[in-house]
């Protein structure tokens, strides 16, 4: 597997081609945007086949400087979560990159959409797969400055104003966790994961410790987007361009924000519900309170977009339960979440797109008075809103099945119960859009556009796939091993640095 | 441990501007603070009493070097920090000329 | 190390007077006292690469705020506004906030190294190492060029992003109608 560093290379390679090669032609960006999310697709899913070989445990050491006896240099560790969500990223970023082609004739300056495009994507992997804190920390500003831009894409008002907030925000997520990493740098001497692992085991954990865990969890909830830190979510979420919401919403704030907590507090710090319960409680009781308070404001949203994001807060509430239960089944359940969640969700925000160009508008009582039938829009919507509510056969179903289980096993028959009824509400405010928008109509029947249509049977298929061999395949082959890798815990950096 | 402290204070300085402040470039200067707190901290982590810079030269033979790894990160560290207001900066340019304001309170077009 | 201090506390002070003050030209000159003063303790504490760099740095951010006042207003007119509840209760939580805050950071930083005193686990390898593999006389170059190569790819990647950024959000019109 030594092709590792190409996750992080080819889209770099592609991100400083673009604007060479758009002079010539700008077409040029389209093709180098489409082949390079391809090809990452492609190494992604012929790493599913490879990672066993390797024991689910790839290290790479980037240079030669070698991980023993001293981790001397930056090093690429690839094991079954960083697979699950280098998978999630890239076939999301492949729908999306599709999609763009046709999306981007609304907007000036294709060739700066991609260049952004690609650095987002370098950067959403080399934090997937990364094994160095620093290295980890260079990534997540990559992508963000990337997305930061790519919220105001669109020049308007509305997007500079979300852009700012967000930037502020995020930024203050970041510095934070950039000063958590100088105080764990001052205290163990090191920046590889494993070894900071392995000299945090010895320590007592005093003030210290804690004082470093809640810096980190406070910069992550704020890149997650969790309760109490979710308001600059709706607001960058609904501006940015359509394929960019998909990316963001499905993937970017779980790769940033739950993808490195798990990575952290599990591998790193090895804390665990018996060593830290009133941690994990926090954790539950935010993503409970996310899930509720959100769930009520989003009823209320009259923007189509508006929806989507603040429904995307309430998912992150139930990957968060997950996480705060902590016993095999809720990890089970977040991590099949943040996989449905990237495929449904990402659909979703791009049906989005292509009503806002039918329609010019996303005011959802403006749509209803719209003449003009979007069937295939209505129907592809329709499937992703159920399998982002939770009905089976869809992927998004088995989630929620064992978040509620999870719940059940910890004794929390009230929780089991709001999760229950909570993704009603999901299915109730999703549908409101399909009521609204696209039933019922008069007028003529739009266009599909090829491309865009392409890119929605892709994640159409996948939810329903993935749904129907969910027991025979998703789970066994990756939702398992990854959880296996969140509840080994600590077993991680003796894993890392043994090979 | 009193070094430290004072980049503590400078980082709550910078959290203060941006929590309390209305003008975008009172925020951004709020942000720029709590980025040289940041990475002051970072590189006084680095020092060590008595030690040279770690520089082999000719004229000492002396082979007591502070920590060269915490000045290598701040160095990454500048360097984004400078990207990053910069396009913060940007934004409020464009801000400015499009709501002909700089408060935050006015520039309110996105509803709850 | 009294230089270190005077610093430092000077750094607090242009901190508060550069967010505090009415003109927002002279709060980008105390930005700049600030940013001035780090690189000095950078000298201080054996860092003149980091000096160096946090010159330029520093520099180009100055021209960048004075660039942008000037292109869009110079007095901070929003403190004239009269305070609202709102803003006293940010206020508040700011202060119970801030004092949790050090308090807490206070008994934490007991527990990191002395100052004067890192642990230097990775860095001693590399302090062993790095004159005869790698023949770099300047040891922070060894790092940033060599063993940790990887970041500075990183550091050039940001810095590309946020210019290929600044030039997306400077254009004039984003959506064509």
């Amino acid at each position: 597997m030594n092709y590792l560093p190409l996750f992080t290379a080819l889209p770099l390679l592609g991100a400083f081609l673009t604007p060479l090669l758009s002079k010539i032609w700008e077409r040029l960006s389209d093709i180098i945007g489409s082949i390079i999310t391809t090809f990452l697709l492609i190494l992604s899913i012929y790493s599913i086949f490879l990672l066993p070989i390797f024991g689910d445990l790839y290290v790479y050491e980037i240079g030669k400087w070698p991980i023993r006896p001293i981790p001397l240099g930056i090093v690429f560790t690839f094991d079954s979560l960083s697979l699950l969500m280098v998978l999630a990223i890239n076939l999301l970023s492949f729908a999306c990159a599709v999609y763009s082609i046709n999306y981007l004739d609304n907007y000036t300056a294709r060739w700066k959409f991609w260049t952004l495009f690609l650095l987002l994507i370098a950067g959403l992997n080399g934090v997937a797969i990364t094994g160095d804190l620093f290295n980890l920390f260079v990534f997540i500003e990559i992508s963000a400055i990337s997305s930061y831009a790519l919220v105001a894409f669109g020049v308007e008002k509305e997007d500079l104003e979300a852009s700012f907030k967000y930037q502020v925000i995020g930024e203050v997520g970041g510095l934070t966790i950039l000063l958590a990493i100088a105080l764990i740098y001052a205290k163990t001497s090191t920046l590889n994961m494993a070894d900071i692992a392995n000299t945090f085991l010895n320590e007592n954990k005093g003030t210290l410790f804690w004082f470093i865990i809640s810096l980190l969890t406070f910069g992550f909830l704020i890149k997650s987007a969790l309760f109490p830190f979710h308001f600059w979510l709706p607001d960058a979420h609904s501006q940015a361009p359509a394929p960019i919401s998909a990316i963001l919403s499905g993937i970017f704030i779980k790769t940033l924000g739950v993808y490195t907590l798990f990575r952290l507090i599990f591998n790193v710090f090895g804390l665990n519900r018996n060593n830290a319960p009133h941690y994990f409680n926090l954790l539950l009781i935010l993503g409970i309170l996310s899930i509720i308070i959100t769930s009520f404001i989003t009823l209320k949203q009259e923007n189509y977009k508006r929806l989507l994001a603040y429904s995307t807060i309430s998912q992150i509430g139930y990957i968060f339960v997950g996480l705060g239960l902590s016993n095999f089944f809720g990890i089970i359940g977040a991590l099949t979440l943040i996989f449905a969640h990237a495929l449904s969700k990402g659909l979703l925000f791009l049906t989005a797109g292509s009503v806002e160009r039918e329609a010019g508008t996303l005011d959802i009582n403006e749509l209803t008075l719209l003449k003009k039938r979007m069937s295939f829009y209505g129907l592809v919507y329709t499937l992703g809103a159920l399998s982002l509510a939770g009905i089976p056969p869809f992927l998004g179903f088995f989630p929620k099945l064992f978040l509620i289980l999870g719940a059940i096993k910890e004794k929390m028959l009230g929780l089991a119960i709001i999760l229950g009824i909570f993704s009603i509400l999901t299915l109730a405010y999703l549908l409101k859009i399909t009521n609204k928008v696209f039933t019922n109509k008069e007028g003529e029947e739009v266009k599909e556009n090829s491309l865009s249509a392409i890119s929605f049977l892709f994640l159409v298929f996948l939810i329903f796939i993935f749904g129907i061999f969910y027991f025979n395949y998703l789970q066994p082959n990756l939702i398992n091993k990854a959880s296996e890798v969140v509840i080994r815990g600590i077993e991680y950096a003796r894993l890392v640095l043994m090979k | 441990m009193v070094p430290y402290l004072c980049c503590i204070i400078l980082f709550l300085i910078g959290i203060y501007a941006i929590l309390t402040k209305r003008n975008l470039i009172k925020i951004a200067i709020g942000f720029c603070l709590l980025e040289y707190a940041v990475n002051l901290f970072f590189a006084l982590i680095g020092y060590k009493k008595d030690a040279l810079a770690p520089i082999y030269t000719n004229v000492s033979q002396s082979k007591n070097f502070v920590d060269p790894i915490p000045q290598a990160l701040v160095l990454t560290a500048i360097v984004i920090g400078l990207g990053t207001t910069a396009l913060l900066l940007s934004v409020a340019v464009r801000i400015y000329e499009k709501y002909k304001t700089l408060d935050i309170k006015e520039i309110k077009r996105l509803k709850e | 190390m009294i230089e270190l201090y005077i610093l430092l506390i000077a750094s607090i002070g242009a901190g508060i007077v550069a967010v505090e003050i009415k003109d927002l030209l002279a709060s980008a000159i105390s930005l700049g006292i600030v940013g001035f003063s780090v690189a000095i303790i950078f000298i201080l504490v054996q860092a003149p690469d980091l000096a160096i760099v946090q010159i330029v740095v520093e520099v180009l951010t100055v021209i960048i705020f004075v660039a942008v006042i000037l292109k869009t207003t110079h007095i901070d007119t929003t403190l004239e506004n009269k305070m609202e509840v709102r803003d006293y209760l940010t206020k508040g939580v700011f202060v119970i906030f801030g004092i949790f805050f050090l308090i807490f950071s206070i008994s934490a930083l007991k527990e990191l190294p002395e100052f004067g005193k890192p642990i230097m686990k990775i860095a001693s390898h590399y302090l062993a190492k790095g004159f005869e593999e790698i023949k770099a006389a300047n040891q922070v170059a060894a790092v940033i060029l060599d063993f940790r190569g990887y970041d500075t790819l990183g550091e050039a990647t940001v810095l590309f992003t946020s210019v290929i950024g600044v030039l997306t959000i400077l254009r004039k019109i984003g959506k064509k109608k």
